[in-house]
């Protein structure tokens, strides 16, 4: 009877686990986390402020020329920032509407060197920006708040020309599946 | 021992099932997912609908469609949607945008979660990208 009892703890535990399996991650039945920033939340804070990007005067007419500033991540999560700005910069390039300088040291060298070379693109704007995060209680509903900022900076003029901020807010007890 | 052991294992059993908690959760369990629904803006000014789940005609009621163009000549929509119902519904939209010849040219296919108290409109504002994009098609789910 032992042994009978305790196989059937065994296959009960085994059989408790859910096999994982492929999401769209598009869709409505990804994790919820009410402590660190999802996939989902960078997809909706981007597209929401691509959207406001795109109605500024900046970008009214021809493809003006950016550059990636910093994006200072403020949040007790560790995540790659690049995750936010692909998500303007990826459609904006393949659309045709900016002309995106490559930001790494060679690159940078490179455009330095040439001076003020006709031919060699040199940033109009700078996008910036910063992700910040509020969390608090009420028992046993937790709250957790991330902020979005950016701001496009115009190099000649050194003003910013365009800023957006987006809230995400999860509440909850406990992580969670779906919307 | 021969009492511990089949109690563990109920417990470990009892931790397996989805215990419904709520009555939204009972009503997920019992009702199926929300389909998606669409509104797609025509050439000659306002819109067409196409309701894939007739629960979302109870909760969100979709006012208009305004077709604009921006300084750079793309085109621009705003769609006005209204929670018609006495409770607060959470609208989730998307939207795609549409060539003159109804080939899909550029796409936010993410949700925007749109919390709506009863009675509260909101205006979900599209902006194109490219310049052959024409029509605008939104996608809406309820909850």
């Amino acid at each position: 009877m032992n042994k009978l009892s305790l196989l059937a703890c065994a296959v009960l535990i085994v059989g408790c686990g859910t096999p994982a399996t492929y999401k769209d991650p598009n869709g409505r039945e990804l994790v919820v986390s009410l402590d660190k920033v999802n996939i989902q939340d960078f997809a909706t804070a981007g597209s929401q402020m691509l959207q406001s990007m795109v109605s500024s005067p900046s970008f009214s007419k021809g493809a003006p020329v950016l550059q990636l500033g910093s994006i200072t991540n403020d949040t007790a999560d560790n995540f790659d920032t690049s995750l936010l700005l692909s998500k303007i910069t990826v459609p904006l390039v393949n659309a045709g509407r900016v002309t995106l300088l490559d930001n790494d040291a060679t690159a940078n060298a490179a455009r330095a060197a040439s001076g003020s070379k006709a031919d060699v693109p040199h940033a109009e704007y700078v996008l910036k920006g910063k992700i910040l995060e509020d969390r608090s209680n009420a028992g046993s509903t937790r709250q957790s708040s991330f902020v979005f900022q950016l701001t496009l900076v115009e190099v000649k003029r050194g003003v910013a020309v365009w800023q957006e901020e987006k809230l995400v807010t999860k509440q909850g007890t406990k992580n969670a599946v779906g919307f | 021992m021969k009492k511990i052991l089949p109690l563990l294992a109920l417990g470990l059993l009892a931790g397996c099932t989805t215990i419904l908690e709520t009555g939204d959760r009972i009503e997920r369990g019992l009702t199926p997912p929300d389909a998606v629904n669409y509104a797609t803006t025509k050439p000659e000014g306002g819109f067409s609908t196409q309701l894939n789940d007739n629960r979302i005609g109870n909760k969100i009621e979709l006012l208009a469609a305004r077709k604009s163009k921006t300084d750079g000549g793309y085109s621009r929509v705003q769609f006005d949607l209204r929670n018609g119902a006495y409770l607060s519904q959470t609208i989730n939209v998307s939207f795609e945008w549409l060539a003159a010849d109804g080939s899909v040219t550029e796409s936010q296919p993410n949700w925007i979660v749109t919390p709506l108290e009863p009675g509260a409109l909101t205006t979900i504002t599209a902006t194109a990208l490219k310049a052959q994009s024409a029509e605008c098609r939104l996608r809406l789910i309820s909850r």
